[in-house]
């Protein structure tokens, strides 16, 4: 049995805090980290395993810094300035599915009356935060972006953590406006100085302004592997961009994003530079595909049918480098702006919009929507995507299951269903 | 003196006492909503009849456009707008929750040719919402004269302000009057009235509702002695739960005779309760956003904490012994608050039946067992 598999099996045995602070102590340690890491074929991965480890370790350990909860598309920068150690539930969530521990967490969220019906992302979180396996917060901060779901489990938890007063909902509106931006700057400097009072922190504002350098150092590298990605056709094996939530959003303000895209910009480069050389085999290039929404976390086969029938992901939406620079003097109003400008907040039309020019620059045979169980936000404009991309020619694959719950995932349907679309691609000429 | 069970006919008999709102030959175009986050006041002051979207309970066209696990209210809604069933001269919006935003986008790429507009309410209650709120209320003051073709006076806002406010205060009447004297008022009735409230013109449902309580308040009086009540010794039930209309279960819970001590739902409290400051405003847009963002919250607004102090208050007040906390199917915001409310609920020890229900499809035999069963366990 692998290193990875005994990680997996021991956690799945010992599903408790002391056992995983316990792990993490031992495999945290730099060196047995760095071994670990490079177990890991692509270099992307061995440094998104070990940011991954060492995040986790910090969250978990009792003498750092004060931990905060967080959902996606928070200001993260904000927390780094602030020394505040981030972590967020939707992410462990995918954990929960990749170490095959989401029956259990997700079972216990059923005890506690969460709906079946609900995202599994929430519930399987939800049961984890139950059953006391993750870190006690200090802090939560949540949003309403993109859906409703984190804002209302994240409150549960800041009751059953006692911490009501350290909850913040941070309220993105539908539109970008003058108003708009004026209320959410706001809220994000009130968060911020309501933090430092009760935390005991000065805001320091060059330290912010280096979380928010940080920021656009990692936004232009990461802007840098997607250009790359616009003609790349062959990728780095167990290359799999739908992996990189914590560096894209968790890491952004620290040095680490910028280390991580960097190495993955170096990485990919050198398979572009080979391109040209690598002749296409007799199937001829392969077909590119458009990957909305997110995958599941669990072992499937949905990316080895793509791979069988020589089809490549060339681009996934949530890597998708949507906002403008940050400006370091004005770090408030700049995270603001970088909230309203994410292509899931307001009309679906902002969606539909990013996604064409997806397909235009990544030039881009087929998208696949996966419909992920439970998620409203996206699922209810399926219907929308699939017309407009219609519109240009694009088949869409509106593929059902879910990211977490491997019951909710039936292999037979999933496997017929993708053959079926990319046979109708490959058709096409 | 009238025997007891005449005088119940009679003040059960809706179709005599809303004759003129059922048969109201309002010729205003109609602006559809579908929450209680909608300000009505502005839809009238446009010269507009505002009427909640009720939906079809037939769905044919509209399973196609959404997802099987979606909201029941929001495809029967889709269905009526896609049917054209309801004549709309616009519809309003609000960003609600998840399915009601995807709700917006598919009226806006397949309905073009109805004006629609999403009002962006806050999920926060401070004054920097409230700012937020008014700025948002202006722009949908826009959309509404830009439908109108004319401008809105400030005394035309406060004109229709003046009569929400009577028509809410007339209701929040009604529910005293209907919690203190279950004996009086079949469920059915009351929540029948709650949906004329909500779908029908303002001035003549007002007028009737007037009438009506008006004859219910001195027909007690006058008979105080006969109409004695038969349930006082069953338990006091609550109801929680979010915009659940079948009037199978209101027949239902009536036939039971069961104590409906209080409740929390769209169709009721959160719409009437709290009236807008009209009395010497300064500014009837901010008073506008204060009372739609303090009054009784929907689980969709941020603080679940000030909810649930709502509702154990409530309990309180009432001595309510039992809750019914029933949900349509996949409605996010309600069925994430249901831990919370669980775990306090069990605190007070108090017992509660979770159900949740489809829009247009009542398994009745199923909830009658479940709700009985519940009841007799009580």
């Amino acid at each position: 049995m692998g290193i990875k598999n005994r990680l997996k099996a021991g956690i799945q045995k010992n599903l408790n805090q002391k056992y995983i602070k316990k792990l993490l102590g031992i495999i945290a340690k730099k060196p047995i980290l760095y071994t670990y890491g490079s177990t890991f074929s692509s270099v992307s991965n061995k440094y998104l395993n070990i940011f991954t480890i060492e995040s986790l370790k910090d969250a978990y350990s009792d003498n750092s810094h004060p931990v905060s909860y967080g959902s996606l598309f928070i200001p993260y920068e904000m927390l780094h300035a602030l020394g505040i150690t981030p972590f967020l539930p939707e992410v462990m969530a995918g954990f929960t599915a990749g170490l095959g521990i989401a029956a259990q967490t997700i079972k216990q969220s059923s005890s506690n009356w969460y709906s079946q019906d609900l995202c599994t992302f929430h519930r399987s979180a939800s049961g984890a935060v139950e059953l006391d396996v993750f870190p006690k917060p200090d802090f939560i901060l949540t949003t309403n972006l993109a859906c409703d779901a984190a804002q209302k489990s994240f409150y549960i938890y800041s009751k059953k953590y006692n911490i009501e007063k350290n909850f913040y909902l941070i309220d993105v509106p539908y539109e970008c406006s003058k108003e708009s931006l004026r209320y959410l700057t706001g809220q994000i400097k009130n968060i911020c100085m309501d933090i430092c009072l009760k935390s005991g922190r000065k805001l320091d504002l060059s330290k912010f302004a280096e979380a928010i350098n940080f920021s656009n150092e990692f936004r232009k590298w990461a802007i840098k592997v997607n250009d790359i990605r616009k003609t790349l056709s062959y990728y780095p094996p167990y290359f799999n961009a739908l992996n990189y939530i914590l560096p894209f959003h968790v890491l952004a303000g620290t040095d680490k994003a910028v280390i991580f895209y960097k190495y993955m910009y170096g990485e990919l480069k050198k398979y572009l530079d080979r391109q040209p050389k690598k002749k296409p085999d007799k199937k001829g290039a392969p077909k590119r595909i458009l990957w909305l929404h997110l995958k599941p976390y669990y072992r499937s086969e949905v990316f080895d049918i793509l791979e069988r029938k020589n089809s490549i992901v060339a681009f996934e939406e949530i890597n998708h480098v949507y906002w403008p620079e940050l400006d370091p003097l004005r770090p408030f109003e700049s995270l603001a702006k970088k909230m309203l400008s994410h292509f899931l907040g307001g009309k679906i039309d902002n969606r539909i919009n990013a996604i064409l020019s997806h397909v235009r620059e990544y030039k881009i045979d087929g998208a696949v929507l996966f419909v992920h169980w439970g998620c409203r936000q996206s699922n209810g404009g399926a219907r929308i995507i699939k017309d407009s991309l219609k519109k240009i020619g694009i088949p869409t694959l509106v593929l059902d299951g879910d990211c977490v719950d491997q019951n909710n995932y039936s292999h037979g349907q999933t496997k017929t269903r993708m053959q079926g679309f990319l046979e109708i691609l490959n058709s096409k000429t | 003196m009238e025997s007891s069970d005449t005088l119940k006919n009679k003040i059960n008999d809706i179709q005599s006492f809303f004759k003129n709102t059922l048969s109201s030959t309002d010729s205003r175009p109609v602006v559809g909503w579908f929450c209680t986050y909608t300000p009505e006041e502005l839809i009238i002051s446009g010269g507009f009849t505002p009427a909640r979207i009720m939906g079809n309970k037939k769905i044919v066209k509209s399973e196609s456009y959404f997802p099987i696990n979606f909201c029941p209210y929001i495809k029967s809604s889709w269905e009526s707008l896609l049917s054209g069933t309801e004549s709309l001269g616009a519809v309003v919006f609000t960003n609600s929750c998840d399915g009601m935003r995807r709700l917006y986008d598919a009226a806006n790429t397949y309905l073009k040719h109805i004006p629609s507009y999403l009002l962006d309410v806050p999920h926060l209650q401070g004054e920097d919402s409230v700012v937020f709120f008014r700025d948002n209320l202006i722009k949908m003051k826009r959309f509404i004269e830009n439908t109108a073709g004319r401008k809105i006076g400030e005394k035309e806002i406060e004109n229709a302000a003046v009569l929400i406010n009577k028509k809410k205060r007339l209701m929040e009447r009604f529910s005293l009057i209907f919690r203190k004297s279950p004996h009086l008022i079949y469920i059915s009735t009351y929540y029948r009235i709650m949906e004329l409230s909500i779908t029908s013109e303002p001035h003549t449902f007002t007028d009737d509702l007037g009438k009506y309580l008006k004859f219910i308040e001195e027909s007690y009086r006058k008979n105080r002695s006969v109409l004695k009540a038969n349930n006082e010794s069953s338990p006091r039930v609550m109801i929680i739960g979010n915009f659940i209309t079948e009037k199978k279960l209101w027949n239902m819970l009536s036939a039971m005779n069961l104590n409906l001590a209080a409740d929390d739902l769209c169709i009721s409290n959160r719409y009437f309760t709290k009236q807008v400051e009209t009395a010497g405003s300064p500014d009837l847009l901010v008073s506008l956003a204060r009372r739609y963002l303090t009054k009784p919250p929907c689980m969709r607004m941020a603080d679940l904490g000030l909810k649930l102090k709502e509702i154990e208050n409530t309990i309180r007040k009432n001595n309510i012994q039992s809750i019914i906390f029933i949900s349509l199917k996949f409605c996010d915001t309600v069925l994430y608050s249901f831990p919370l409310l669980k775990e306090s609920f069990n605190k007070m020890g108090i017992p509660v039946l979770y159900l949740e229900m489809e829009y247009n499809n009542f398994p009745e035999g199923q909830l009658k067992t479940r709700i009985q069963a519940f009841l007799e366990m009580l």
